[in-house]
């Protein structure tokens, strides 16, 4: 692949990670596989260059003191267990040659299911704001999920709730991220919102950091296993995705925020619709070789 | 570069003429432009020429195999199950060219009988194809021609078995060219070429020669650490990783 693609790519998906605010491993990892990177060495590489990316955007939360670094601890805890089991289910797929298929069908389930959410969510935001009334919400919903043991407080997240919710969020998101060859954050942070109880203000910068020990854990686990990290690769996406998320975070500010979300709901659904169509569509070859070499 | 090449070829033709012949002497003479050749980061494929002197006369074919370094590959066919594709059978091939290029002056089938080309060892047809999951059906030669037909087609398809035919051109019965095209794709390793002269139908002259690919420079060193350290190899990339992601979130907080 051409040195000036890679850099193209990297640019163009750091141009919407900085729009929409979002890692953009869910349409970076997609589009190597299109470009022909096989899929074990795009799912590898694209979590080496997440651990960078997030790096560089958790500090900026920091500065801001919008991290949990408790909450995120707890859920690093679970995401590195989650990951590791997920690498372990990537190579015995790998081996059965079904790897493919399980990484499309994870892409069309959940971005399915989130860009569907989204984009309903930004359609009733949208309906609000143009008939303006008077909106009260609970702060927390209490249901069954509070009566777990192992209550934790979390100060910076002002909440007291058992460790093993954001612990088992951890290891799921853990394992996707794992498969997907994303950080995990499009289901992270809707969990840490809705299930958790967060308040949104922490909710990027405590998932960024999590999402840095779990994507290093999978380059490091990936590397002994696999060798399918690249990491020249890798650098030369970030290299682009550096600068192209400057762009977008200066586009970004030209849209309103349901705008913005319902723009990112439609194009995870268009990765969704996409990977979907790959599955159900006769391929022209019956019948794909992999050099074993 | 050409200029060099049109010396060479010069030079390989007076010398070649210059012998009596012998029982030794060759009626064809093949060399390459390039005979070691390095995978860098960033490669493209590679262009090369193949030439050489015959002595010909009008109506002889010339025929180029070039055959790369044995590999193992996993052959896999979808069926729709629920609606989806998926991968429901995987073979796979032992020992098969990895490269397999075949350039000539005219279609195959002009040139020679088939059962000519099994003698002579040409054409993927002929090779001897082994599924290492199956030696059963190996072993009593029925491995399925459906099974064949694909491997050839997605080789194909990969650049990797492919023909040119009428890519062999020569000039006034004494000279010849071809240019040949590797792709991205080749793995390194020894790769052989064979050059044969056909008359009416028969192989009348042959001569052999070699192309070394290798692998080089950065991106060798690079792979040799992936495979051999790869505990060392993880913790580096992340570390790069931290380290560019700290350097980028600097450079643009100041900016």
């Amino acid at each position: 692949m051409h040195i000036g693609i890679i850099i193209g790519l990297g640019g163009a998906v750091g141009f919407l990670s900085g729009l929409f605010g979002v890692g953009g491993g869910f349409l970076m990892t997609p589009l190597l596989i299109f470009f022909g990177i096989p899929p074990a060495v795009a799912v590898a590489t694209e979590a080496n260059q997440i651990v960078a990316s997030s790096v560089s955007g958790v500090l900026a939360h920091m500065r801001r003191a919008n991290v949990d670094f408790k909450m995120g601890s707890i859920l690093l805890v679970g995401g590195v267990f989650g990951s590791s089991i997920g690498v372990m289910l990537f190579a015995f797929l790998r081996e059965a040659g079904q790897i493919d298929l399980v990484i499309k069908l994870s892409y069309v389930f959940f971005l399915g299911m989130i860009g569907f959410l989204m984009l309903l969510e930004s359609l009733r935001a949208i309906m609000r704001t143009r008939r303006p009334g008077n909106h009260k919400t609970k702060l927390h919903q209490h249901n069954w999920l509070h009566g777990l043991p192992l209550k934790m407080r979390f100060r910076r997240s002002k909440l007291y709730i058992s460790a093993l919710l954001p612990l088992a969020i951890g290891a799921f998101v853990g394992i996707l991220a794992a498969i997907m060859g994303v950080g995990g954050g499009f289901i992270m942070v809707p969990a840490m919102i809705y299930l958790l109880g967060m308040p949104t203000s922490v909710v990027v910068g405590t998932s960024l950091f999590q999402i840095i020990f779990v994507t290093a854990n999978v380059t490091f686990l990936q590397s002994v296993q696999t060798q399918t990290v690249d990491f020249v690769l890798a650098g030369l996406l970030l290299l682009g995705a550096v600068i192209g998320a400057q762009f977008g975070t200066r586009a970004g500010v030209l849209l309103r925020g349901e705008q913005l979300r319902g723009l990112l709901a439609l194009m995870v659904l268009a990765v969704s619709i996409k990977m979907g169509f790959d599955l159900v569509i006769r391929p022209e070859h019956l019948f794909s070789v992999e050099l074993l070499k | 570069m050409i200029l060099i090449h049109k010396i060479l070829i010069t030079f390989t033709l007076l010398f070649s003429a210059s012998i009596p012949t012998s029982a030794y002497s060759k009626q064809i003479i093949a060399d390459l432009s390039k005979s070691n050749i390095t995978i860098t980061s960033g490669f493209h494929g590679v262009d090369l020429l193949l030439f050489g002197a015959v002595e010909g006369k009008p109506g002889d074919d010339i025929l180029v195999v070039i055959s790369g370094p044995p590999t193992d590959i996993a052959q896999r066919r979808k069926a729709n199950r629920a609606g989806i594709w998926i991968n429901v059978e995987t073979n796979v091939w032992q020992e098969v060219p990895s490269l397999y290029t075949i350039l000539t002056t005219s279609p195959i089938n002009k040139i020679a009988k088939p059962e000519t080309l099994f003698k002579l060892g040409i054409g993927a047809e002929n090779m001897k194809l082994k599924l290492a999951n199956r030696p059963e059906l190996t072993k009593s030669g029925l491995v399925p021609k459906k099974l064949i037909a694909a491997l050839k087609q997605n080789m194909n398809n990969l650049d990797l078995w492919s023909k040119d035919i009428g890519g062999v051109v020569v000039t006034k019965n004494v000279l010849f060219r071809a240019e040949v095209h590797l792709p991205a794709n080749i793995l390194s390793g020894a790769y052989d070429v064979r050059v044969l002269q056909f008359r009416d139908g028969i192989a009348i002259s042959e001569d052999n020669t070699n192309l070394l690919i290798g692998k080089g420079g950065l991106s060798a060193k690079i792979y040799n650490f992936a495979h051999e350290h790869s505990a060392l190899y993880g913790i580096f990339a992340i570390l790069f990783a931290v380290a560019s992601g700290w350097l980028a979130a600097t450079a643009f907080r100041r900016a």
